[in-house]
């Protein structure tokens, strides 16, 4: 019957032809505009690494004295101390560390065909790789020992590659970040990530950076942080070295753990660091605390997707709820000047169930055509917002799971609508029209 | 085959009750050809409309075919109205969108009858009023009568027990009506149990047995032989 349904559904299109494109209009700009809004926000709170993000953790300490404040929901701060980045890393607890910081230079090539501009570069260690799943097209990440002695070796990014060199496998060149020269050493693949949320200080929807050099670099060419450096106290900080040894917070740091029981033994190991540390004289304060938060619990604490954003897509829905009510009326008319059709089918054998069922497949197939047309007009909503703000360029796109929610959400709005005009139809009279006809 | 037993409707709205039919009482044997004439407003409708279930009775019992109609759910009577009971209206109650092929085939296909056996009746059916030519035709490319012939196909796929029929010629010229009269006719004489509401009395004295209903009450019966009237009676 389902078949049978679908041509009645198809008939009756094209008996009252502008009716029902009114309809499928409405639908397609309600699911259209819910649709951009939606894939917005989908692109936003997806899961940026599902395979692991529960096995990775930004890490935090709460280094401020009692009586100090931040603005962050349990008052720690965001990045840690230079000190500490680099006693945890040391330390040798987690399966995988890291930690690292957003740089920046000007960057040129022995060519005249490039001229110099400026990029931001990461500095990092090595694990950074691994950990984040980056890929390499040609050559590889700096070894342990180029860490360790501070080598002048960059990694760089499959897009700055084909600028540079043309796309060429660029492995041994020289590139010159501000007066100094590097060797690349690798070029990773493209890394389409749409939340930058290894590092969300300066945007979570920024581009990741496209140059990756040894962390240690940043001490021995006394590197400048294109970051956030947040102070919590007056501490005199007038040289490279006293910013190292300051409580000043602007490093990332990372770990990887890959069980609970790791997990466990961490949280305990931050302890146990935090209390060894006031022996020293730091973290003045009487309860510790840190902050251990994997990927989507990282990107929750830093706000990634605000609350404009979810009442948008609040808004959204709304309106295809009004949408929807302009079609429930517009059902109701159409389906109720269908009753003596209705009469004659009860008279003829149709029990209520098949008629509700025939009204019900109307209303889906309106749906799906709403659907569809209004996946059209996403696309241009969508082009919109890219237009209008570059850095919606990765979010402001509709991926296979949004394009096949379309159809499914429109289908069922329809079908939610149409309940209750197919209801009222099917439980017509049929005595009152088959002499009236 | 047909039992109705003090039958009553009432239609009540907030001012007023109105009797359709009291105390309505009928028995219909298999084959009857049955005439039903009385007045506007006297119940030959309601009386049409709870035979062929399409309408809730207030009291009373109706047995149809050894189903008691009164203890049927809407699914059952819709089911047993689809197997049983093939209806023939005034207005043809033809579906304008469906041709004349797809229209007899609506009560078939509720029925859940597969395609080839579909074909196989509709064929027959069409064939049978004299309209397999135009299969494919819509229904308003049809006159009045062939329009009534369709409907009639229509309720005779199903090969139902019963027909029931509503003014079947009441839109029709006489010669048309004639036409569809014989049609009946023949349709009864293969077997088939016919009630026929009709305003007509020429028509009415073509069947074997009148019934007059006056004010929701069955007011008297007549037997004909031809268009002679052979017996009158009160009551059941």
């Amino acid at each position: 019957m389902l078949v049978h349904y679908i041509d009645l559904s198809w008939r009756s299109f094209k008996r009252t032809p502008l009716v029902s494109f009114l309809m499928v209009l409405a639908i397609a700009i309600g699911i259209g505009i819910t649709m951009t809004s939606l894939s917005v926000y989908h692109m936003m709170s997806a899961d940026p690494i599902p395979h692991k993000s529960s096995q990775l953790f930004s890490v935090q300490l709460q280094i401020m004295d009692d009586g100090s404040t931040w603005w962050t929901s349990d008052n720690q701060p965001l990045q840690l101390t230079y000190q500490d980045a680099a006693n945890l890393y040391q330390s040798q607890v987690g399966a995988q560390r890291l930690k690292m910081v957003r740089s920046g230079f000007s960057v040129y090539i022995d060519s005249d065909k490039v001229k110099p501009f400026s990029q931001s570069a990461r500095l990092t260690t090595p694990e950074f790789f691994n950990m984040f799943d980056l890929e390499f097209l040609h050559g590889s990440k700096w070894s342990q020992q180029q860490e360790d002695n501070a080598a002048p070796v960059v990694v760089i990014s499959e897009e700055l590659n084909n600028k540079l060199f043309a796309g060429k496998n660029s492995v041994g060149q020289v590139i010159y970040l501000d007066d100094a020269s590097y060797e690349v050493i690798g070029v990773t693949k493209n890394w389409p990530l749409t939340i930058k949320y290894y590092d969300l200080n300066n945007g979570a929807f920024n581009q990741p950076e496209q140059l990756f050099m040894p962390f240690s670099l940043l001490e021995a060419k006394q590197l400048g942080n294109w970051g956030n450096t947040n102070g919590w106290k007056h501490e005199d900080v007038r040289s490279f070295t006293a910013k190292l040894q300051s409580e000043m917070v602007w490093i990332q740091f990372w770990v990887e753990l890959k069980t609970e029981q790791q997990k466990n033994d961490y949280e305990n190991y931050l302890l146990a660091y935090m209390q060894e540390q006031q022996k020293l004289g730091r973290f003045n304060r009487k309860e510790l605390a840190f902050g251990l938060r994997d990927v989507n619990q990282w990107m929750a604490y830093n706000n990634v997707v605000s609350e404009d954003n979810k009442i948008l897509v609040a808004l959204s829905f709304m309106f295809l709820a009004v949408c929807l009510a302009n079609i429930l009326g517009l059902l109701l008319a159409k389906f109720l000047r269908r009753a003596p059709e209705v009469g004659v089918r009860r008279a003829l054998g149709a029990n209520k169930r098949q008629i509700f069922m025939q009204h019900i497949i109307e209303v889906a197939m309106l749906g799906l055509l709403g659907g569809l047309l209004g996946i059209v007009f996403a696309q241009f909503g969508l082009l919109g917002v890219r237009q209008s703000y570059s850095y919606y360029e990765s979010l402001a796109t509709m991926d296979l799971s949004m394009l096949l929610s379309a159809p499914l959400i429109a289908i069922s709005t329809c079908v939610i609508a149409g309940l209750y005009p197919a209801w009222l139809v099917c439980k017509t009279n049929p005595a009152i029209y088959l002499k009236s006809q | 085959m047909l039992q109705m037993k003090n039958i009553s409707k009432v239609y009540q709205t907030e001012m007023v009750q109105t009797h359709a039919l009291r105390d309505f009482n009928l028995n219909v044997n298999e084959g009857e050809f049955i005439a039903v004439t009385g007045p506007s407003g006297s119940g030959k409708t309601t009386f049409l409309n709870i035979a062929g279930m399409l309408e809730p009775f207030s009291e009373g019992d109706y047995i149809l075919d050894g189903v008691n109609v009164g203890s049927l759910n809407d699914n059952q009577r819709a089911d047993c109205r689809n197997q049983k009971i093939g209806f023939i209206f005034q207005g043809f109650n033809l579906i304008p969108d469906l041709n004349l092929y797809e229209n007899i085939e609506v009560p078939l296909r509720y029925r859940g009858i597969k395609a080839k056996e579909r074909k196989r009746r509709i064929e027959q059916c069409l064939e049978q009023v004299g309209l397999a030519s135009r299969a494919k035709h819509l229904p308003q490319q049809l006159s009045g009568g062939q329009q009534q012939r369709v409907a009639i196909a229509r309720a005779l796929a199903g090969e139902p027990r019963f027909l029931l029929a509503d003014e079947p010629t009441g839109n029709l010229d006489s010669l048309m009506a004639r036409q569809v009269m014989e049609l009946l006719e023949q349709i009864n004489r293969d077997g088939a149990t016919i009630i026929m509401v009709t305003h007509d009395s020429e028509l009415a004295r073509r069947a074997p047995r009148n019934i007059q209903v006056v004010d929701g009450q069955l007011a008297d019966f007549t037997l004909y032989q031809g268009t002679q009237p052979i017996k009158v009676a009160q009551g059941v």
